[in-house]
């Protein structure tokens, strides 16, 4: 099994943008990341370069889940 | 999302407010003090809260141990402390007719005390916790009514 | 004849003076002396020492030193240290508060993370309409594990809260020549100003003004600090607790007592010694005085021929901090006797600002009383 037949989890093809089920085979999963430096949120597929569209800054964030998560404050 | 779920002025399950209970303070109406406590005596004296407070059936938290006589009785204090548990053993101790009285906590991580009375004839265990019992409630009327004139007379002199 | 002068007639009376040494725990230089109470029936033969509330309410006092909402303080006079204590324990861990107890957090991208912002949140200190507070607001029963969160949640004893800020560049400011991020940025500390209180069906009848609202004693406590992108947005559930369960119940910052010191100069401390004792104590604690005529021409009070000369005095005992010191010299060996009064307790409460100081301390009295009432009512049903 060759490194490129690698198929990336299809449960993130939801936050892509406009990324479908169907769509995947065609234009690939994508990720939606925020820029550290700028704070530009924007999506990034397979091949893209891991840099940000606005600033070109290098360190990204992968979004937080957008569930609700519950704490005691104890 | 919370808001939402919040259920308004429904009769839902009520847990009790089983450490805000009614009032003691009637008792330590003074005339001076009065007019000052009126308000707070109203708050104090809920006859709702007094009612819920009765309607719920609490749970027997004290327990005669096993090995006990009329005049020598261990008893297991459930969710209580060293708050009450020296407390009770100094005010049962001040009871002439017992003999020896003692309370120990016999695991830190039980929430038990355990308290020991030894009565001289005449008298029994149980008699002398109900005592001391009933002694420590007079001498919180005391303690309270005290703290109540010496408060407002020191309200008094610090704004004269 | 009431039994009280009955009884009387039967038993000894210690002296005055005798029940004066009684009450004094001795302080040596490196030990301690009496320090157990002795006031129990047959400890001393043919004497009396059994509860009579006459007599407790006799000889009980309390006088006030100070009263502000956070900080009271007050002596109680005439009690035992077991009571006094149940008083001081009550106020720290039995006195219910209104407390954050669950935090709902949809999104939280600052650098602090979830479960210690959670935490943070829980410690601050609410305040609110009294009224509201202590009766309408009754406990929060928990759910079972698994069930839904949010059940048992009602208006009587739930109030929601939220915190919802986004740090944002401020518009205008030059990141050049400004670099202070409070300037530069909206929202670059998190205050608990910011959390938002919302009155939920009853709740308005009691938490809207000109009754006050649920909201923070110190609107300036820091909650977090974020950089432009980052946001926290959540709500929050708060309930009634007592400190035993968790310590950001307790409605005290801090609730302790201490033993009136007393200090007792046996033999007079005079001229340069006088001053060097002074120097012992805290300010205030010792005096210094000049030796009278009558005092110097009294036969045997020490003060022969010393007419004139600085003496030390004993002004305010209630400031000294008992730091032996004065134990430590040699000069003043055999001259000074400290201790502490085994039944006056200086106590001190801090409240945190749900409850006024004074308040708190008839609701331990009036605690403690309920819980006696209710444990007799429990004696009478376990002999049943």
């Amino acid at each position: 099994m060759s490194s490129e037949a690698y198929q990336p989890p299809t449960g993130g093809a939801s936050y892509g943008s406009g990324a479908t089920g169907n769509a995947t085979a065609v234009e690939g999963p994508s990720m939606r990341y925020i820029c550290s430096d700028c704070a530009n949120k924007f999506s990034i597929k397979k091949n893209d370069p891991i840099r940000c569209t606005e600033c070109g800054g290098r360190v990204l964030y992968k979004e937080r889940t957008k569930r609700m998560v519950q704490f005691e404050a104890r | 999302m919370g808001p939402k779920k919040i259920v308004f002025g429904e009769d839902g399950e009520d847990a009790t407010m089983h450490d805000v209970p009614p009032s003691n303070q009637a008792a330590v109406t003074d005339d001076a003090a009065a007019v000052a406590q009126e308000d707070r005596e109203e708050d104090m004296l809920d006859p709702q809260a007094e009612h819920e407070e009765e309607e719920e059936e609490e749970e027997q938290r004290v327990k005669l141990l096993p090995g006990s006589s009329a005049t020598a009785a261990s008893f297991e204090f459930e969710k209580e402390g060293h708050t009450l548990g020296n407390a009770l053993r100094y005010i049962i101790m001040k009871n002439p007719d017992v003999e020896f009285c003692a309370y120990a906590i016999p695991h830190p991580s039980e929430d038990k005390m355990n308290i020991r009375i030894q009565t001289y004839e005449g008298t029994t265990a149980i008699e002398a916790l109900e005592k001391g019992l009933k002694d420590l409630q007079d001498l919180c009327d005391v303690v309270a009514d005290k703290f109540w004139t010496a408060r407002d007379s020191f309200a008094g002199t610090a704004t004269a | 004849m009431p039994r009280h002068e009955q009884t009387m007639a039967f038993f000894v009376k210690p002296s005055a003076a005798e029940l004066e040494r009684r009450k004094i725990v001795g302080i040596n230089k490196e030990t301690v002396t009496d320090v157990t109470s002795t006031d129990f029936p047959g400890h001393y033969p043919g004497e009396d020492n059994s509860w009579d509330l006459e007599a407790f309410s006799q000889g009980f006092n309390v006088k006030f030193h100070n009263n502000s909402q956070f900080d009271a303080s007050f002596s109680l006079i005439g009690l035992d240290a077991s009571i006094a204590n149940a008083f001081r324990r009550i106020l720290i861990a039995e006195i219910p508060t209104l407390a954050i107890e669950n935090v709902f957090i949809e999104n939280n991208t600052s650098v602090i993370q979830d479960e210690v912002l959670s935490h943070r949140l829980g410690l601050i200190p609410f305040k609110g309409d009294k009224e509201g507070l202590l009766h309408f607001l009754k406990w929060f029963k928990k759910p079972p594990p698994g069930a839904d969160p949010y059940a048992n949640c009602f208006d009587f004893n739930t109030v929601q809260l939220e915190l919802s800020v986004e740090c944002t560049k401020k518009e205008g400011v030059d990141p050049n020549k400004e670099d202070d991020p409070a300037k530069l940025y909206n929202h670059a500390n998190v205050y608990a100003k910011d959390i938002v209180f919302t009155p939920m069906g009853q709740q308005e009848e009691y938490f809207t003004p000109p009754r006050q609202p649920i909201a923070p004693v110190n609107p300036d406590i820091l909650i977090a600090k974020m950089r432009p992108g980052q946001e926290i947005r959540l709500s929050m559930h708060m309930h009634k607790g007592v400190g035993s369960d968790h310590s950001k119940f307790s409605p005290v910052a801090t609730a302790s007592y201490r033993l009136l010191p007393t200090i007792e100069i046996i033999k007079p401390i005079l001229g340069a010694d006088a001053e060097n004792f002074q120097q012992c104590f805290p300010k205030g604690v010792i005096g210094i005085e000049r030796v009278t005529a009558e005092e110097a021409a009294r036969e045997g009070s020490g003060y022969e021929g010393h007419k004139g000369e600085k003496k030390a005095v004993v002004v305010d005992t209630m400031r000294d901090t008992v730091s032996r010191e004065c134990l430590r010299h040699k000069e003043f060996e055999g001259k000074v006797r400290l201790g502490r009064r085994r039944d006056h307790f200086i106590f001190s409460i801090e409240s945190t600002g749900q409850w006024d100081s004074d308040e708190l301390f008839l609701e331990a009295v009036k605690t403690l009383k309920v819980k006696c009432n209710k444990l007799e009512k429990q004696v009478v049903n376990m002999v049943r």
